[in-house]
């Protein structure tokens, strides 16, 4: 199987090219663009209905995960996410962990790979959008999505600051401390402002726009509902 | 203090770059990430400014000039550090050196900028308040970058004469240009249906900046397909 990562920045896709029959690759529900007649999907809940109800719940993606399997050589598929923005692969070794902002997962390949969704350990951790994380371990390759620009950061010796709306992943080794930024913004703003200081050795892995900004913008031009 | 765009056009990101003890005030919620040897302060002031002064500039700013409330200072404290900021919408940033001359940002442009520039509502934001697309304009002074954002693209024209421009896509304009409010045609009806409203006249020799989209025409178009709200 080929990958390639094509329409990046703005607009990411993969492409994959199967190499020979019964290849298999799993994505989020959704995320299929187009395929050759010969690709066999496949809808499952992986790992059956407690631990697809638990990664629902709590890692916020969806209950239902599709499992594209080749039937033959030089068959094609291609996968977008739903926001505009980059698309990346993260090829992991054995015991290999990253960590994702739920929602930012797309596919995957690696019958090994595991996902578990994890406690972020603190509420708001990811932007609102939940408690959890999913941590994707090796081997196999994970590709995950930015909505905007992919900003890659390599975490100085004396530690770094992230504001959480716009944190996509970070590899292991990494320890984060999440506390209250822009003292008295929180009192006048919904969305109370808070940011991550990690520290440790890896990657932190930012996206340059978020979807919440988006639709704070958005709201003021909803129709308002008549009153009786 | 520099300014450095990366992931133009479309979802930008500008790192500013500060030397230890530096400051740089950005727009509150701008802030994408920093080196942990920035300090942050809230409810920033220029440094002629002092205490309920600056927090009435806050208020001022933030009913007129479509900014938010606050801004914050960032400042490397010992050694250089960096802050990265983006806007909240999809687009392009530029940064404008004032070398002594004053730059007109509409409000919602404005991102980023060193304590050398200052930074201050123009009251004649209120020329715009008929014109319901809610413009007002801070006027940018002294030496230094200007960061801004724009919905869109960045286009740069520079005139010596005159030329119109519409409300929702200024970005900004030095202050060797003079504008006034006028209908988009020459009777009020017409002016309406054409969807311009009120346009913009430019007069005089200088710079403009112009974003390719319209904030309020991206907002009527898809927030009319959202569900109703309560309030």
């Amino acid at each position: 199987m080929q990958h390639q990562l094509i329409d990046t920045p703005d607009f990411g896709m993969l492409q994959i090219t199967f190499d020979q029959p019964n290849e298999t690759i799993v994505s989020e529900s959704g995320a299929m663009v187009a395929m050759d007649t010969g690709v066999n999907m496949k809808t499952s809940m992986r790992g059956g209905l407690l631990a697809a109800a638990k990664r629902k719940m709590l890692g916020g993606e969806s209950l239902f995960q599709n499992t594209f399997t080749s039937s033959g050589p030089g068959q094609r598929l291609f996968l977008a996410p739903g926001p505009e923005g980059d698309l990346r692969a993260m090829n992991l070794a054995a015991g290999q962990s990253f960590f994702l902002q739920s929602g930012a997962y797309v596919a995957h390949v690696g019958e090994q790979l595991n996902l578990d969704t994890k406690f972020g350990g603190v509420k708001g951790f990811f932007g609102g959008v939940g408690f959890f994380m999913l941590k994707v371990t090796g081997p196999g390759t994970v590709y995950y999505c930015a909505y905007g620009a992919l900003h890659e950061i390599d975490v100085p010796p004396e530690g770094y600051t992230i504001d959480n709306e716009h944190l996509v992943g970070f590899t292991e080794g990494l320890q984060y401390n999440v506390r209250k930024f822009g003292g008295f913004r929180g009192l006048f703003f919904s969305g109370e402002g808070l940011v991550c200081d990690f520290t440790g050795q890896g990657k932190i892995y930012l996206q340059t726009r978020n979807a919440g900004a988006l639709a704070s913008f958005l709201h003021r031009f909803r129709p308002v509902k008549s009153k009786g | 203090m520099e300014f450095q765009v990366l992931y133009r056009p479309a979802h930008s990101l500008a790192i500013c770059n500060l030397e230890p003890n530096e400051t740089v005030r950005a727009e509150a919620g701008a802030m994408v990430s920093m080196t942990r040897n920035i300090n942050v302060a809230a409810a920033a002031k220029n440094p002629n400014e002092g205490g309920v002064k600056s927090l009435f500039k806050g208020l001022k700013r933030m009913a007129l000039g479509g900014e938010s409330f606050f801004t914050n200072t960032y400042t490397a404290m010992g050694q250089p550090g960096h802050v990265s900021l983006a806007p909240s919408l999809t687009g392009d940033m530029v940064v404008h050196h004032l070398q002594g001359e004053q730059l007109i940002i509409q409000g919602s442009s404005y991102v980023a900028a060193p304590d050398s520039v200052s930074i201050d509502t123009q009251f004649q934001g209120f020329k715009g308040f008929f014109s319901g697309e809610s413009l007002f304009f801070l006027t940018a002074s002294g030496h230094g970058p200007v960061l801004m954002n724009a919905f869109g693209a960045i286009e740069t024209i520079d005139i010596n004469g005159e030329m119109i421009v519409d409300t929702g896509h200024i970005v900004a304009f030095t202050a060797g240009i003079q504008y006034s409010v006028v209908k988009a045609s020459k009777g009020w009806i017409s002016s309406f249906l054409s969807g311009e409203g009120l346009v913009l006249r430019m007069q005089g020799q200088g710079r403009m900046y112009v974003q390719s989209r319209n904030p309020n025409e991206y907002g009527t178009a898809v927030g009319a397909l959202l569900p109703p709200r309560d309030n």
